[in-house]
Order: structure tokens, then sequence, then C-alpha cells
């Protein structure tokens, strides 16, 4: 018996793991899912959600939330920090292509109809999660604090406060002020790294399980 | 508790599985057709990020306004849109509308999508109302986008 073998029938003595991944492993996929490249959307968008989660906590390690050190922190991580230029890279262009990846992937659930009862609620978890997304990308936006950062978000966090009756509270939380300053880096800091990714988590483990419970629609 | 689980798993897959087109097994048909994938998507991601690093301009300065500010390819519709719409509604600016109905309006239309369509078939070929509606929102978007 090799060592793999006797760790895992110690733990599948106590914990019973060959009853827990049967169902999982043999559970099927239909046929035409696992040939057709246009599945393979959604795990493409979950691969970069990976990658950034990965990526951004390098990145967190040396990145400075204030308006002084923000900028200086990231030029930092692009010139001095050991691969520090590949991890920002691949943390830019990740957050791209998963939202490329997430909207094509709208676009395919769309047009196969595969959002149709019983599967009307994880459409609804997929805009959130769309809408995440996004948000993730504007709050991103901002925190290298360079001329491009603060003046997209000036006129993003512009255009959110000019929409009717809920803007004025958009802009003040976002803004934490009435204008981009110390306080809006810190906000969308904390946004960027502390409430997005828990509330895509959230998002995520609803959106699977769903999928887990109601079979993917396999039509073509 | 998990060996309650499964045993309604098992009974439930009884019951749908003549009704399946033609399933493979989880793993490891579908988790290898995911891993490849994946080694594609992450060597592209290596490759894109090592010819093209993330850019990094000059330090914000706010007063100094930059000549071309544009936000992410993704919100360019928003702005696109906001361009495009000068016509007040009665006693509603255009602005108010140009703003309002790229953000709010679109992500409410998008929410409702499965409750607004309610025939229930698949093939493309009988929804065409759904397919058609879709192509030009889809053309519409990539417009304000440009």
């Amino acid at each position: 018996m090799t060592l793999g073998d006797t760790i895992y029938k110690w733990i599948d003595e106590r914990f019973k793991l060959r009853e827990l991944l049967q169902p999982i492993i043999k559970h099927p996929a239909p046929e035409n899912v696992i040939s057709n490249p246009l599945y393979c959307l959604g795990g493409t968008a979950f691969l970069c959600f990976l990658i950034l989660v990965i990526t951004g906590i390098f990145l967190a390690m040396y990145y400075k939330p204030t308006p002084l050190e923000a900028y200086k922190s990231v030029e930092h991580i692009m010139t001095e920090v050991p691969m520090g230029s590949l991890i920002r890279s691949l943390h830019h262009w990740a957050a791209n292509t998963m939202i490329a990846a997430v909207m094509l992937h709208m676009i395919r659930i769309y047009f196969m109809g595969a959002y149709k009862k019983p599967r009307e609620l994880n459409w609804v978890v997929g805009i959130f999660l769309l809408l995440t997304t996004t948000t993730f990308g504007f709050s991103g936006y901002l925190l290298p604090w360079d001329q491009l950062a603060f003046w997209a978000t000036k006129i993003g966090t512009g255009i959110a406060g000019s929409i009717p009756v809920v803007g004025g509270y958009i802009s003040l939380i976002l803004l934490g002020g009435n204008d981009i300053g110390a306080e809006t880096l810190t906000r969308f800091f904390a946004i960027h790294v502390m409430i997005l990714p828990i509330a895509i988590a959230v998002l995520l483990g609803l959106h699977f399980l769903m999928v887990r419970i109601q079979g993917i629609s396999g039509r073509l | 508790m998990a060996i309650a689980e499964n045993k309604k798993y098992g009974e439930e897959e009884k019951k749908t599985e003549p009704v399946r087109v033609r399933g493979l097994p989880f793993f490891p048909h579908f988790v290898l057709r995911e891993v490849v994938v994946m080694c594609i998507v992450a060597g592209f991601l290596l490759i894109l990020a090592s010819v093209y690093p993330a850019s990094l301009l000059k330090p914000a300065d706010p007063f100094d306004t930059p000549s071309p500010i544009y936000p992410e390819w993704y919100f360019l519709y928003v702005f696109g849109f906001l361009k495009f719409w000068i016509y007040d509604v009665g006693p509603i600016p255009a602005k108010i509308i140009g703003v309002t109905l790229p953000m709010v309006l679109w992500y409410g239309l998008l929410i409702l999508v499965p409750f607004i369509d309610r025939n229930p078939s698949t093939d493309i070929r009988t929804r065409k109302v759904a397919v058609t509606l879709g192509i030009i929102a889809l053309l519409g978007v990539l417009y304000f986008t440009y």
C-alpha cells in the first residue's frame, strides 16, 4: 500500500470520504457540454477570479492606500519588488479577461435560453455577479492613484451621483465627502479588498450550488 | 446527515437519467476538459501580462485635468449613451435620462429577462422575438461603446 492510499484510508475511516466524493465524481455532465467550447466561458471567468485572488493578496502586501503613498507603492511594486510587475500585470489582464468572460457567458446563456424555468434565480444571481465584477473593476481603477485613475473616478462617481433620488447618497457613500481624497481612496480600497470579495464569494457559492442542484442546461 | 443527502441524490439521478442527453461522469471527463481550458487561459494571460505590462501614468494631480479621460472599456457604453442622448423629455433633463437609462433601467431589464420571456422553448428557431431583441440589445451596447 502506498503512502497516498494509507492517508486516504485513514481519512476515509473517519470521515466516510468515499460516500461524500462518489456522487460528485459520478454526477453526469451532458456530453455536448463537454465537447462544445462555448461552455468554457464560466470556468474561464472562475479561473480569472482565482488568479485575481492570489495576485491581489500579493499586491495588498505592498500597496498603501493613502494619497501620498499609493502611487509610490505601485511604482515600487512595478520597479523594485521581485516579479512585482508580472503580478500586477497579471492582475490587470485577469481582471479584463474576467469581465469579458462574464459578459460572453451571459450572452451564451441568453441565446441558448438557459435562464428558463427552473433556472430563473440563477440568472438573477448571475446579473448580480456581473454587477459585482464591474464594481470590482471600477473600485480597482482608482487604487494606483495616477492621473487616469483619479479623473476617470471623478467622472464615474459624478455619473453615479446624478442618478435620481439615490445618486446623492451613492456619491456620498463612495467619496466619503464632497470630493475625491484620502477618504475616497481608503473607502475604495475597503470596498475592493473586503466588501466585494465577501459578496462575490457568497454569490459564486449560490451560483455553483444552483448549477449543481439543477444541472447544466445541456441544450444546443 | 451526509448519507441521507447522498441517498436523495441517488434517487433523483435515477429519475432524471432517462430524460437526459448522453451524460459522461463529472470526473474525469468534465474536470479534464476544464483543466485543459484553464491551462490555455492561464498561459494566454501570462503571455499578455509579460508582453503588455499594466500601465502607470503620472501621479494624480487634482489641479491638472488630462485631455482624453476614458473609463474602463466596459463602462464606455454609459459614456457613449450620455453623449448621444441630448433630448429633454418633459420636465426630466437629458442628463438624468442619459445616466439612468444605461445603468438603472438596463440592469433592471437584465434581471427581469427570465420573467419577461415566458416562452419555455430553448430552441433558437422558436424564440425569434427573444433572439431578435437580444441581437438589437447587443448591437446597441456595441454602438454606444464605440
